[in-house]
């Protein structure tokens, strides 16, 4: 029996048989407006609550807008990020020439530049990895990283940020809008994670998932997150 | 031969001297290397002191970013852009909408040929630096991205022009790779020792037209300011008490000393460090053995994350102490960086094989067994061997 990551999704973690299987990479596709980023703010709060550590990346708000956007959810990761649990990787500041001060939980990236996304990534395994053999990592989003890059770029940079993951022992979620890129490159994508779950703004689908059959449900974006229904 | 200075620690020396004038080098990184520092340190160093004149074609950072790399690092750039003595050619700005400051800019990667043959004239006896030859080979393709560069070393060499090309390797087909290799004069490796993640990199010359590649692998770091430093290595001997570590660690380090003292102790025993350093198979490291009594135990924890490899020696007679041995494992922290068992005195009428050690050990993983005699130099080359290859399977 494969050990479970929860979402933190109400209805989705008992849907799939626990969570999401440890020490895979879920990607989380769908059309905009659907919940994609909002199921990674409930992916992190659950990481809040189970003490685990999270390696996050960020492309299109900064650590601020992310504290401010789950706090209209009452989730609050002040305290953790103080605490060092959480390794943030802002990549969205980088792209406007925004520059802040980097510090050890905090660094910037730009998303043209995948060589130096992927060399961050690693300099924060090592520290992840000195505490912990089981963390979470979130990418959110793709997009942004596709719209910088040429495509097939994009997918080489993906194979090697979710074989990293698994190394060290990650259980990570990426998302991705759908209809950016083109099919064979989406065909590309789905072939570079291990569970693909699709949201479109009603039913929530998985499509693929490490021991478990494909099923979907219905489900709505409440005050309290996402909820199956 | 007339040999121009790369100005990157241990590489001028391996390449005996530095590189010729006309010539093409190739760094080749590992994702998640930062391969460009090494071309940014070479023009940097070569504007300031030898005066030269250069550019930097870039569609991985605006010109902006670099500046600040530069600022970083502690290189002047500000000064040599403002004279004319650098410049840049810029193909990334107008795709990310942001003001350039390149003198040359590109706003199709298709159309790169021009402005670059354009550019290596103007800089003739200079330096050129390309990057990334990723972003070109995705998005022109890899065959005009081999034209491109076959014809701009053809300029190059005219011009007296030395290109560096900066290469993220990502999961390309070996014929691209091999291709790229085949049209530049000089070809670097960069990539990174790991177990798990990635803690440590290394250059290392793989071909070189001018001189024979010796293959030597350097480490190195990236200091702000700086730049490119030279990194020696350290391994670390632990183990149990009077487990063999200090014949161990002179078994492999021919010249190391030892502190210890014999009053109270039925055996010599160290109190202190043994220190060593071995050169073997173009690797240089420097050997720490530590003391295996517990009272010695904080000294474990900082060598340790000093490391990229260590060894574990135990006693293959006595079972009683691999639990300690387990213990200090687990201490330095070991489960994170390459590491071999020892088996020593397998050569004593009670020694328990490999299989038998792995049993009671109950290891988590593959931690290969070499069952060695320290005393007699038996096992300690195929340990040395082992620990090695672990470092190294890139």
């Amino acid at each position: 029996m494969i050990p479970k990551i929860k979402t933190g999704i109400a209805g989705l973690d008992e849907l799939i048989g626990g969570g999401l299987p440890e020490n895979t990479i879920t990607l989380i596709y769908g059309p905009p407006k659907t919940g994609k980023s909002i199921t990674c703010y409930q992916f992190l709060q659950q990481a809040v609550a189970d003490d685990d550590f999270c390696l996050y990346i960020m492309t299109d708000y900064n650590l601020f807008q992310l504290e401010e956007k789950m706090m209209q959810f009452n989730w609050l990761i002040h305290d953790y990020f103080q605490k060092e649990m959480m390794y943030v990787l802002d990549v969205a500041s980088g792209s406007i020439g925004a520059t802040q001060k980097e510090t050890h939980t905090l660094k910037t990236s730009s998303p043209q530049n995948p060589t130096e996304i992927i060399s961050t990534v690693i300099d924060d395994l090592q520290y992840i990895y000195q505490k912990t053999q089981s963390f979470r990592s979130i990418l959110d989003s793709t997009t942004t990283l596709f719209s910088f890059n040429s495509p097939i770029l994009m997918i080489r940079v993906l194979k090697s940020y979710t074989m990293r993951m698994k190394v060290a022992g990650g259980t990570g979620i990426i998302t991705y809008t759908q209809g950016v890129a083109d099919s064979q490159i989406e065909t590309m994508l789905k072939a570079t994670v291990d569970n693909i779950i699709h949201l479109d703004g009603k039913k929530i689908e998985i499509e693929a998932m490490v021991g478990c059959d494909s099923v979907s449900a219905d489900y709505k974006i409440t005050d309290e997150g996402i909820k199956i229904i | 031969m007339d040999l121009k200075k790369t100005y990157i620690p241990r590489l001028d020396d391996v390449l005996s001297g530095g590189v010729p004038k006309g010539t093409s080098i190739l760094f080749q990184a590992m994702p998640g290397i930062i391969s460009d520092v090494f071309g940014y340190q070479i023009i940097s160093q070569r504007a300031r002191l030898d005066r030269e004149f250069g550019f930097i074609y870039t569609n991985t950072r605006t010109p902006a970013e670099i500046e600040r790399l530069f600022d970083k690092y502690g290189w002047d750039l500000k000064t040599h852009l403002e004279s004319g003595q650098l410049f840049f050619v810029d193909s990334i700005s107008e795709m990310m909408g942001v003001p350039s400051i390149g003198k040359y800019i590109i706003d199709d990667l298709a159309n790169s040929k021009d402005v670059l043959l354009h550019a290596i004239e103007e800089i003739a006896g200079g330096t050129a630096v390309i990057e990334n030859v990723a972003t070109l080979i995705d998005s022109i393709g890899a065959d005009k991205t081999m034209e491109l560069i076959e014809i701009l070393n053809g300029a190059a060499m005219k011009n007296d022009v030395n290109i560096v090309y900066l290469f993220t390797r990502w999961d390309y087909e070996d014929w691209m790779v091999e291709q790229l290799k085949s049209l530049v004069n000089c070809e670097i490796e960069l990539f990174g020792i790991e177990e798990k993640v990635m803690y440590r990199q290394v250059f290392m010359v793989v071909k070189s037209n001018w001189t024979t590649a010796s293959k030597c692998k350097t480490f190195f770091e990236l200091v702000e300011p700086g730049g490119i430093k030279v990194f020696i290595p350290k391994l670390l001997v632990t183990g149990p008490y009077n487990a063999g570590k200090t014949t161990f660690v002179h078994a492999i380090a021919e010249e190391a000393v030892s502190v210890e003292r014999q009053a109270y102790e039925l055996f010599p025993t160290t109190v202190g460090l043994d220190i060593g350093h071995v050169d073997y198979k173009g690797f240089s490291a420097d050997v720490f053995g530590t003391p295996g009594q517990e009272r010695f135990d904080l000294l474990l924890e900082p060598l340790a994350r000093e490391s990229i490899g260590t060894f574990i020696v135990i006693d293959s007679t006595k079972p009683s102490t691999f639990p300690r041995a387990k213990e200090m494992i687990n201490m330095c922290r070991a489960e994170a960086i390459p590491k071999v068992i020892v088996a020593n005195k397998y050569d004593l009428p009670d020694a328990l094989t490999p299989d038998e050690i792995k049993k009671r050990m109950a290891l988590w993983e593959d931690v290969p067994i070499i069952p060695a005699s320290a005393l007699n130099n038996k096992g300690v080359h195929q340990a040395l061997d082992t620990l090695f290859d672990l470092i190294y399977r890139v």
